[in-house]
């Protein structure tokens, strides 16, 4: 009841003030436990024109646990895995790193500063992590050229 | 509950040995029992605390479950240090961290901390991490308690029918005691269920009806909910208007829409105090005078207060003008009575340098008495335009550059120029101005040879030519300090090489003082034989029977003390340039003149 209680108010909270460059909705009116956020690419960033789906997938007991952050658009970024989960990898989400006092929105402003600026030391993708290191030129393209092919149906 | 008494009991009388935590062979020391001991008196108060807290808890909740107050709707609006940072809620019995004070609800905390040691609850604070744990009498200030109970919140059964908006701290005895839709035990004792409060008295009404709108079944207590909530089809006359309506929207038809319902005039806050049924409602407003007007009243307002914040923007402006304009009078006035040469100058371009340096220094004077970036309202000399002049718009901004040939010096010039002929002339008082006067109209002359317009471009001008200026001296005065820099710099590295080379000879000369005095020593054991005599042939200079030899100890000696008095210049003249001579070098100078000499 408490953790439900605390969703509807973030969720009150972040359609009163949307973080910037996120829309949020929720798939299933019934299910507060599963929300569909849209962000928007930071600008000037490769990522700038694209539209993603993020899954942000509560679990029953949110506040004391982390909540779960997976890509459903395909993105070429060192910190996202690049598969059906799409798994994000943030410290702040790590069972043992997170706070409850931790809101959604600041989970999702920090996926945010992430895509703007990836961590290759923290990487999921160590290949992508190794050419972002190496051949940010490269990288770029690549990165560019996803967005272009999957980011830009929304 | 079974642990606390087992535990408790165990404090009071010597404890079974299998219950002991620690497995004291027979010889223990009575520190680590009484030690024991007290862990466990501990551990049984914080037990008893944990079941008063549950009891607490638990009591009551077989009719009203317990009031979750995080489940409330505040009616007034709380501070947000108020909320507790897991659940997000007004805090809801606080308890303070030990060690870093951090504040949550007792039940978030719990919920977050798994671990329990026997000490009670314990664990990282959510907040900043540190380790923390509850202290034995976890709770905050009274104050903070109170302010929280004093939140007003609506009655958890508003959705059932309760109106009633209530402090927090006496939710749970409304519920407890007065809420009318709270539940109470059914009046027929033979019946066992639940009745609300305010259906007490009606007895029991636990038989069966249906619902005449829909037919479900239902005991009659419930009916009244599912008219109010569910049923689709009941229907009630209104019983001021006696039209049919939805029973579900009785309070909003009664509202909104009645046309029995007296309402007040819409003029009402224009001070008509008319007030007549909503179906009246039209034939009164035909006749008001302060409803019709209510409306444009309403327009007028509102343009007024547009008005009256544009009213305020521009007094603000003009206020800023006029401090501009008084400020451009002073510095005009303060030119007059400036060094001479200022106005003595007729032409504009003027190649020399000393020209060139009294503009500047006059500049900087005007740029430290102008301190206001705001533009300054001319000398009245804006209408003193020549339309022959050349439209140069950009020859302001070029004199930043403070090298750049005439250009800017004539352009810096004419603002000093006309001020001693006529400080605050009227338009028609100024002189009929000379053709290379206008390099300083010439900007706007293009711009406004009309009624007003001069006034504004001029002023520009003036404006832009002080910061120009300003701009300049900031950056003569960063080259000057820039070459300051360099040049002690240089000196330094000078000083330090010199210094090196001083110190260089000094060694040298230390180590011809110890040749030359080895060189006597061996000419003294040679001239042993002699004795005092030979010595003493030494000490005056070697004049009588030294020989050569003495002779050459005498030269040696000679070029060490001129060398030593050599290097003393030198050194004096390092000391002098570098401020601060090297200390061991007039140390080791005077030894070596000194061993000189007590050779002598």
């Amino acid at each position: 009841m408490a953790a439900n209680k605390r969703i509807m108010k973030e969720l009150g909270d972040i359609n009163s003030q949307p973080p910037a460059g996120c829309t949020i909705n929720l798939p299933n009116e019934s299910d507060i436990n599963n929300w569909e956020v849209t962000m928007q690419g930071p600008p000037e960033s490769v990522y700038a024109d694209g539209h993603f789906k993020i899954h942000v997938s509560l679990p029953k007991d949110y506040p004391f646990k982390p909540p779960g952050i997976s890509f459903k658009t395909k993105i070429y970024h060192p910190n996202v895995s690049n598969d059906d989960r799409g798994a994000m990898c943030l410290g702040m989400l790590r069972p043992d790193e997170w706070k409850p006092p931790n809101k959604i929105k600041d989970v999702l402003a920090l996926v945010r500063t992430v895509l703007a600026a990836p961590q290759p030391d923290d990487a999921v993708e160590t290949g992508i992590a190794e050419q972002f290191k190496n051949d940010k030129a490269a990288f770029e393209n690549n990165a560019r050229d996803w967005v272009e092919r999957y980011a830009k149906g929304a | 509950m079974s642990d606390s008494n087992s535990t408790g009991h165990s404090s009071l009388s010597p404890p079974p040995p299998g219950s002991r935590r620690s497995p004291s062979p027979g010889g223990t020391s009575v520190s680590t029992q009484i030690a024991l001991r007290n862990m466990r008196r501990l551990e049984a108060r914080r037990n008893m605390e944990e079941n008063h807290y549950l009891t607490q808890k638990a009591r009551n909740c077989n009719l009203n479950p317990p009031v979750d107050l995080r489940a409330l709707d505040y009616v007034s609006k709380y501070d947000d240090n108020l909320v507790c940072p897991i659940c997000r809620c007004p805090l809801v019995d606080p308890v303070l961290l030990m060690d870093c004070d951090h504040c949550f609800c007792r039940e978030c905390i719990r919920q977050t901390w798994t671990t329990y040691s026997p000490l009670g609850p314990k664990g990282d604070c959510p907040t900043c991490r540190m380790p923390a744990k509850l202290g034995p009498r976890a709770s905050t200030s009274k104050i903070l308690v109170n302010i929280l109970d004093d939140l007003v919140v609506k009655c958890p059964k508003s959705e059932n029918g309760c109106k009633s908006e209530i402090k927090r701290g006496e939710v749970q005895d409304h519920i407890t005691i007065y809420c009318g839709y709270a539940m109470v035990e059914c009046k027929d004792s033979g019946c066992g269920q639940s009745v609300r409060r305010k259906d007490y008295d009606l007895g029991c009404l636990h038989y069966n009806v249906s619902c005449e709108s829909c037919q479900q079944n239902m005991p009659k207590a419930e009916l009244e909910t599912h008219w109010q909530l569910q049923c689709p089809d009941r229907q009630v006359k209104c019983d001021l208007c006696s039209s049919l309506i939805y029973y579900r929207d009785r309070e909003e038809h009664r509202k909104e829409a009645c046309p029995a319902v007296n309402v007040p005039c819409p003029g009402a806050p224009l001070g008509c105090t008319n007030k007549s049924r909503r179906a009246h409602l039209d034939i009164h407003v035909k006749g008001c005078v302060l409803a019709k007007l209510g409306p444009v009243l309403d327009a007028q307002k509102q343009r007024m207060d547009e008005q009256e914040s544009a009213h305020k923007l521009i007094n603000r402006k003009l206020e800023i003008l006029e401090t501009g304009f008084t400020a451009m009078q002073d510095i005009l006035s303060a030119n007059r009575s400036g060094p001479p040469d200022n106005g003595s100058t007729e032409t504009l371009i003027v190649p020399s340098r000393s020209r060139a340096e009294s503009t500047a220094t006059d500049s900087t004077r005007i740029a430290s008495a102008d301190d206001y970036d705001f533009p300054v309202p001319p000398s009245n000399r804006g209408s003193a335009i020549e339309p022959e002049s050349p439209p140069t718009t950009n020859t302001t901004r070029s004199s930043t550059t403070p090298r750049t040939t005439a250009t800017p010096r004539s352009l810096t010039s004419p603002p000093l120029r006309p001020a001693p002929q006529a400080p605050f002339p009227r338009p028609t008082d100024l002189p009929p101005p000379t053709t290379t006067d206008f390099d300083l109209a010439s900007p706007f002359s293009t711009t406004a040879p009309g009624a007003d317009g001069p006034y504004s471009s001029p002023l520009h001008h003036l404006l832009s030519m002080h910061e120009s200026l300003r701009d300049e001296m900031a950056r003569v005065s960063a080259a000057l300090t820039e070459l300051d820099g360099r040049h002690s710099m240089q000196i330094l590295n000078e000083n330090l090489r010199t210094r090196d080379e001083i110190a260089y000879l000094g060694g040298q000369v230390a180590g011809m003082g110890r040749q030359v005095h080895w060189l006597t020593s061996a000419q003294l054991q040679r001239q042993t034989p002699g004795g005092s005599a030979a010595a003493r042939e030494v000490g005056t200079g070697a004049s009588a029977g030294g020989g050569g030899a003495g002779g050459s100890v005498e030269g040696a000696v000679n070029a060490m003390s001129t060398a030593a008095t050599a290097l003393r210049g030198a050194a004096r003249v390092v000391n002098v340039g570098g401020g601060q001579g090297s200390p061991t070098s007039p140390g080791m100078r005077r030894g070596v003149s000194e061993e000189g000499r007590t050779k002598l």
